[in-house]
């Protein structure tokens, strides 16, 4: 911030003046409660009545530095970078954490993770899944049918930490808007797609999240 | 005056053609009870909007009415300053404004420009 | 010649009143973009060049918003006031004074008071004719606000006017050529801006459409069109009493280019007072126009008076 702002910055502070104790006696805040006499007075103090004070006080009334310090204030703003970014263009970071639309892994060999246990679809608060298993050709168990409502999807991520294989994940996605319920009713397939498009962030992001899995 | 009326004509003309356009291009039109009922935050009105009325509003009309009509006594005198007897002009300036003045701080002492009764 | 002569004053006004319509939309603009810079963010950025089509691409949004019907309302009148104001707002606009080809007349300050202060029977009109609630609180607010500050503001025009001794704009030239008149008469040059912002409904004291308490106060059943309309005529009269504040105290020289940059200032202070301020507390509103304006600009006008009696009899 340029020099000159950040004066008028300073002076509209007024507060500033009165510097709390625990500052003064900033070696002893690490020992636990504040000593006895540091006790902070936060009513209104009565104003002084002597004759300086109030010349004082009304010469701040008649310059009307109080109003003057307000438009100070804004016209800095008006110089300062403004604190947007340019949201389709530009997006704000997310973490790894970051629950977006979900989607369904796959090995890296091409097989999907998901064996059907069932288990993201039993906690899901909103019951927004739905799984049907069978015994496929090869013997292994796998999904008929995997749908998630997420028109119902409260995006809590029970159901990626429920998931032992990490198959069902919620990724970093959040731009997934259509113009209908019904594209919102997502099966398999869709899920899948999710999956093969995310692949990269998501492991990414699962791989910087490990150690706290 | 006559150009002035013209003129006044001319810009009503442009503003009636304006909301005419208006209503012309505004081509969506769904008319519904709820939509055409008056505003009042999803139900019905309780009350008729016109019946309460704040009698304050009212007073306040009235002390204005009569410092309006002092402003166009006042306004007159300006132009007059130049073609007048100076002297009577003084003597009616001053007691025209001390009345007034006197007459807005008795209507102050009397309460009627408290807009909260306390 | 005579016909010429109406002819060439009717393109004129015509004119002029085009550049006020587009004045307005870039005021409404300006003010997106100071607020939005204010509060740290850009405000419109992506009509057009950095935004510069904005106003038009809202004007076409509103006129093809669908018109509605309040059921109770009286619809005549509900219909006509928006277009009522839109004109005199417009017509206001006629006693900017010119040397040449468009109207300059004598009593220009007294028809600015008479047409501003006709501007309270559309507000009024508008906010009756819509027979909801909120609509009549609003204008009744609105109206009590308008007229009380009305008589503080004639009053602190007089003041003015009795230095100048006329009731003509132009004159407020020849007599500001060498001090402009804010600075020796600052308190009142305060109080008549602060007068003007309350006329025009601005933000410290937009008790009219108060969101908080009002929704949008005499103006919620209006939609599209008329809705436009009251919006059109606020921010003309919001230029005009920006230009009325250049000539009245800000030197006035209406002829050369400076003017139209004071112009631009003294509306953008406008738009800074909102961006500042937050709303003022109705009943201080009125005591502040009643109780310490009218006393004061009263012995103003006193003062103001005797200063013109003296300098008249010893001077003149």
């Amino acid at each position: 911030m340029n020099p000159a702002v950040t004066k008028i910055f300073s002076i509209a502070k007024t507060g500033s003046r009165y510097v709390r104790p625990t500052f003064q006696l900033g070696n002893q805040r690490f020992l636990g409660s504040p000593p006895k006499d540091g006790y902070i007075y936060v009513n209104d103090k009565e104003p002084s009545m002597d004759l300086n004070a109030i010349t004082d006080r009304a010469a701040q009334t008649i310059f009307l530095t109080e109003l003057v310090r307000g438009f100070g204030v804004t016209l800095a703003h008006i110089f300062k970078e403004p604190a947007t970014i340019n949201y389709p263009f530009e997006k704000g970071p997310l973490s790894p954490r970051f629950r977006g639309e979900h989607a369904l892994r796959r090995y890296p060999s091409g097989e999907e993770r998901c064996i059907a246990c069932k288990l993201c679809e039993a906690i899901c608060p909103a019951q927004a899944i739905t799984i049907e298993a069978e015994e496929r050709a090869d013997g292994s168990r796998r999904t008929t049918r995997y749908d998630i409502d997420m028109t119902k999807c409260i995006y809590c991520g029970f159901c990626q930490e429920a998931c032992p294989v990490d198959a069902i994940v919620e990724g970093p996605n959040f731009e997934f808007s259509t113009e209908t319920h019904e594209e919102l009713l997502y099966n398999k397939e869709k899920l899948l797609n999710n999956g093969d498009k995310w692949e990269s962030e998501i492991a990414a992001n699962i791989h910087a999240d490990h150690l706290y899995r | 005056m006559k150009i002035l009326s013209f003129l006044a004509m001319m810009i009503l003309l442009i503003s009636s053609l304006l909301i005419l356009i208006l209503n012309i291009c505004s081509k969506k039109n769904f008319i519904d009870r709820e939509k055409s009922s008056p505003f009042e935050c999803g139900f019905d009105p309780k009350s008729a909007a016109r019946l309460p009325f704040s009698l304050h509003f009212f007073l306040i009309a009235i002390i204005f009415l009569i410092f309006d009509v002092e402003i166009t006594l006042l306004l007159p005198m300006i132009p007059s300053m130049t073609i007048s007897n100076i002297f009577s002009y003084t003597y009616i300036i001053a007691f025209f404004l001390l009345i007034l003045l006197i007459g807005l701080y008795h209507e102050w002492n009397q309460g009627a420009l408290d807009w909260t009764s306390s | 010649m005579y016909f010429k002569d109406l002819y060439m004053m009717f393109l004129s006004s015509l004119l002029l009143m085009i550049c006020v319509l587009v004045g307005v939309a870039f005021l409404t603009l300006l003010e997106r973009k100071v607020l939005g810079y204010i509060q740290i963010r850009k405000g419109p950025n992506k009509v057009g060049l950095i935004g510069l089509i904005q106003p038009f691409s809202d004007a076409i949004k509103l006129f093809t918003k669908e018109q509605n019907y309040p059921l109770m309302s009286n619809f005549n009148l509900y219909y006509f006031s928006p277009v009522l104001n839109f004109f005199l707002s417009l017509f206001l606009w006629m006693c900017m004074p010119f040397i040449t080809v468009n109207l300059n007349f004598n009593l220009s300050v007294l028809f600015f008071l008479s047409v501003s202060s006709l501007g309270v029977y559309t507000i009024m009109l508008a906010g009756w004719s819509s027979n909801s609630n909120y609509a009549l609180l609003g204008s009744l607010r609105s109206v009590a606000q308008t007229i009380s500050y009305e008589v503080s503001m004639a009053l602190i025009l007089l003041s003015f006017l009795i230095l100048i001794l006329s009731v003509n704009l132009l004159d407020f030239i020849k007599y500001q050529e060498n001090v402009w008149f804010l600075f020796f008469m600052l308190p009142l040059v305060f109080m008549w801006v602060v007068t003007s912002l309350a006329e025009t409904n601005r933000t410290p004291f937009d008790f009219a459409e108060g969101e908080s308490e009002l929704v949008s106060g005499f103006n919620v059943e209006y939609s599209s069109g008329s809705f436009a309309m009251i919006f059109l005529a606020e921010y003309s009269s919001i230029l005009f009493m920006s230009m009325i504040c250049c000539l009245l105290f800000l030197g006035s020289n209406l002829f050369s280019l400076f003017f139209f940059l004071k112009l631009v200032f003294v509306s953008f202070f406008w738009i800074w007072v909102r961006g500042t301020l937050p709303r003022f507390r109705y009943d201080k509103l009125m005591y502040l126009a009643w109780k310490i304006y009218l006393p004061v600009s009263l012995n103003c006008l006193y003062f103001f008076f005797s200063i013109k009696l003296f300098i008249f009899i010893f001077f003149l």
